[in-house]
């Protein structure tokens, strides 16, 4: 049985942080609709610095509309409830402001797009990540010494650099580049919505390997994922279960495995949504 | 003047162009087009009468043509249009057009010559430098389709001609270039291409120019391309919004034959393209890929006719237009199987992009009479992708960036074809001047 605890109990501050520093994400009973039908229905949630957390739950819980309206995807219209990030209100930021301010989104889908290279994607995002933290923008030199780096890590071949977003890429390698975008970026909050479905188990280490290096005590994680077979590398401190638009409980990692041996079915896991 | 404008108001343009060609044919150089066949191509304009109702001209801003001043070329006359017409003839009066050519240019600044190219330029519809070739009166002139009509103007108003017989291995630059001293008239740029068995051309066509006043740019092109033959066809019309511009093609390609065009529009206030590509030979090619990006009031409208007539012959048709604020933007994209063609393969792939109040009109045409055959064809017409936009936004993009870059990504689907760096350059930098928000141009992959 594993440790279960309401989501509004107390969470241990990290010990790095200021005694007064604010939640990196705190959710309050959000509420969300979607084609007018009620897919979140009160979602309570606080990350503090340095937590990574896993939210694991049957399709149509709504997992990634969490993940998307936290980043501001249109189309989501929040009925109630709150979202701050550092203190500040999620809701009031663009989708672009979100992520300059260290939000980031690491897509299920990622998509394709031919024309616009990595390179440039890549340069702009993080000038623009930087301008808004106050540091100067780096260079093309500058640019690609940091970014050969993180590619090692990935696996990534530099002739990558030069091709089309996700250009003919095959699920694993676009799973890949959204690791590398977010290694790039150092954001302060990482939502990573599924990172894990479809790959193989080389890849799925690959992936990992790349998330763990990014843990640290300034930075949180969130992984949004249905199996907890990424959880066997990426190790959660935290573990919530999303069924009908609700958290419905919360422990430690071995609520991962207790759900991998039981079924969603054992914490009334029926789908909310199609 | 006000002479001239009663007339304009009491008859359509048909009348006025056969008017004007009546004006001025004695003079007209047998070189260029023989004189009975500039009579045959007047008549056959006046059988088929003005497009005027023509579903196929809808765009092309015809009405347009009634501001014109005159149909008669500026390079035939001297003055005012509506004096009398006298030829360029006398050597002194040749050296002054030359002079006048010279001050045109400098005052241009032209585009730097592509390396490795041989350049040659026409101001107004006449050649002002490079080696001149010889030309022959050809006996058979280019027979246009309705939808191509207005390249009988072509044939009844050239005073020049650029002739291009090429055996072996060519890399050529044509510059036309429209000068104030044509405003107000019209100019009728022409180009011959005679590709010998097995040649190689690489061929940059450039369009240019900013006359004050409302001009018309009538060009048209002839090609054929012998057995064997390649040739890589790059055509930027980079008008000033002064011009209408009207741009005639006809290619026929013989057995292996390979026509690429790579083709960018950008400029004028309306341009139109009529072509007609016949494959005639066993697996000849053709491969025609272009973009037209339109702003204000503009109009790019383009008819391309693709005609397989033999075995093994294969077409593919990429075309990517943009239409902002009130631009429109259309594409006829006919593809003809013929009986005679068994193994023919056609591929056609039409995408619109409409901003603020633009128009996009995509109409793939297939027709195919034979069973022995591969076709695949597509046409979409919308909005930028709003998952595209919001992917660059969640990376921290702002959303003009953004949807400049999700542009640019519509229009690689050319850009990447043009494989001269340089020129590929200048038009990513023509298309940027085009779009609201404009992007450096390395953004393109």
């Amino acid at each position: 049985m594993s440790d279960a605890r309401p989501v509004t109990a107390p969470i241990e501050r990290n010990a790095a942080l200021a005694a007064d520093a604010p939640p990196v994400l705190e959710v309050r009973d959000l509420h969300v609709k979607v084609g007018g039908q009620l897919v979140l229905r009160g979602i309570s949630l606080v990350v503090q610095a340095g937590e990574v957390h896993a939210i694991m739950g049957p399709n149509g819980s709504g997992k990634s509309t969490l993940a998307h309206v936290l980043t501001g995807r249109p189309g989501y219209e929040i009925v109630s409830g709150s979202a701050l990030f550092e203190g500040q209100d999620l809701f009031a930021l663009a989708p672009e402001q979100r992520a300059r301010a260290g939000l980031f989104l690491g897509f299920q889908y990622p998509v394709e797009i031919p024309g616009v290279n990595n390179a440039y994607l890549l340069k702009a995002a993080l000038n623009a990540a930087r301008r808004e933290r106050g540091l100067t923008e780096l260079d093309a030199f500058e640019f690609l010494a940091l970014v050969r780096a993180k590619m090692q890590l990935m696996r990534i071949d530099e002739s990558f650099l030069g091709r089309g977003v996700n250009e003919g890429f095959s699920g694993g390698e676009r799973k890949r580049n959204e690791i590398l975008q977010m290694l790039v970026l150092e954001p302060k909050l990482a939502l990573l919505d599924e990172t894990d479905s479809g790959l193989d188990i080389d890849a799925l280490k690959l992936v990992a390997s790349g998330v763990n290096s990014l843990r640290a005590p300034s930075r949180s994680i969130v992984l949004v994922t249905h199996y907890q077979r990424l959880l066997d590398y990426v190790v959660p401190d935290h573990v919530h279960v999303l069924a009908h638009g609700r958290i419905v409980r919360s422990g430690d990692r071995t609520l991962a495995l207790e759900l991998e041996r039981r079924g969603y079915d054992w914490v009334g896991g029926e789908a909310v949504v199609a | 003047m006000a002479v001239r404008a009663q007339r304009r108001a009491q008859t359509g343009p048909l009348e006025r162009i056969l008017a004007d060609f009546e004006t001025v044919a004695a003079h007209l150089p047998e070189s260029i087009v023989a004189r009975a066949a500039r009579r045959r191509a007047a008549e056959q304009l006046r059988q088929l009468g003005w497009p005027s109702h023509d579903e196929q001209w809808r765009y092309f801003s015809l009405r347009a043509l009634d501001r014109l001043g005159t149909f008669i070329p500026a390079g035939a006359v001297t003055g005012s249009a509506s004096a009398a017409v006298a030829p360029v003839a006398s050597q002194e009066l040749a050296q002054q057009e030359r002079a006048q050519q010279e001050l045109v240019l400098q005052e241009l600044a032209l585009p730097p010559s592509l390396p490795g190219f041989e350049r040659r330029v026409y101001v107004d519809g006449m050649q002002f430098s490079g080696d001149a070739m010889p030309i022959q009166p050809r006996a058979l002139e280019p027979s246009w389709l309705p939808e191509q009509r207005l390249g009988f103007l072509g044939d009844m108003f050239a005073v020049d001609a650029a002739v291009l017989r090429v055996s072996g291995a060519a890399a050529i630059e044509l510059v036309f270039v429209t000068s104030a001293r044509a405003s107000g008239t019209a100019v009728y740029p022409r180009l011959r291409l005679e590709l010998a068995a097995d040649s190689r051309v690489t061929l940059v066509e450039r369009h240019l120019g900013e006359p004050p006043a409302l001009t018309l740019v009538c060009a048209t092109v002839t090609a054929e391309l012998a057995r064997g033959a390649q040739l890589t066809h790059y055509r930027l019309q980079q008008c000033g919004r002064t011009t209408l511009f009207c741009d005639t093609l006809t290619a026929r390609l013989h057995d292996e034959a390979h026509y690429r065009v790579r083709q960018v529009a950008v400029g004028a206030s309306a341009g139109r393209t009529s072509a007609r590509v016949r494959l005639a030979g066993a697996a000849a090619v053709a491969s025609w890929h272009a973009l037209a990006v339109g702003r204000a009031e503009q109009v790019h409208d383009c008819m391309l006719k693709v005609e397989l007539a033999a075995p093994r012959s294969r077409s593919d048709e990429v075309f990517r237009g943009i239409a902002d604020e009130r631009a429109r933007v259309a594409f006829s994209g006919h593809i003809h199987v013929e009986p005679s063609a068994p193994g023919a393969e056609a591929r056609q792939s039409l995408r619109g992009l409409i901003e603020g109040e633009g128009e996009v009109d995509l109409r793939p045409r297939l027709e195919i009479n034979t069973d022995d055959v591969s076709a695949q064809h597509g046409a979409t017409t919308g909005r930028l992708d709003d998952a595209l936009l919001f992917y660059l936004l969640s990376r921290g993009i702002d959303p003009p960036t953004a949807r400049a870059l999700l542009k640019w990504a519509f229009l690689s689907d050319v850009l990447r074809h043009i494989e001269i760096a340089q020129l590929r350059t200048e038009a990513e930098r023509s298309a940027a001047g085009q779009l609201q928000d404009v992007l450096a141009v390395g953004a393109v992959g």
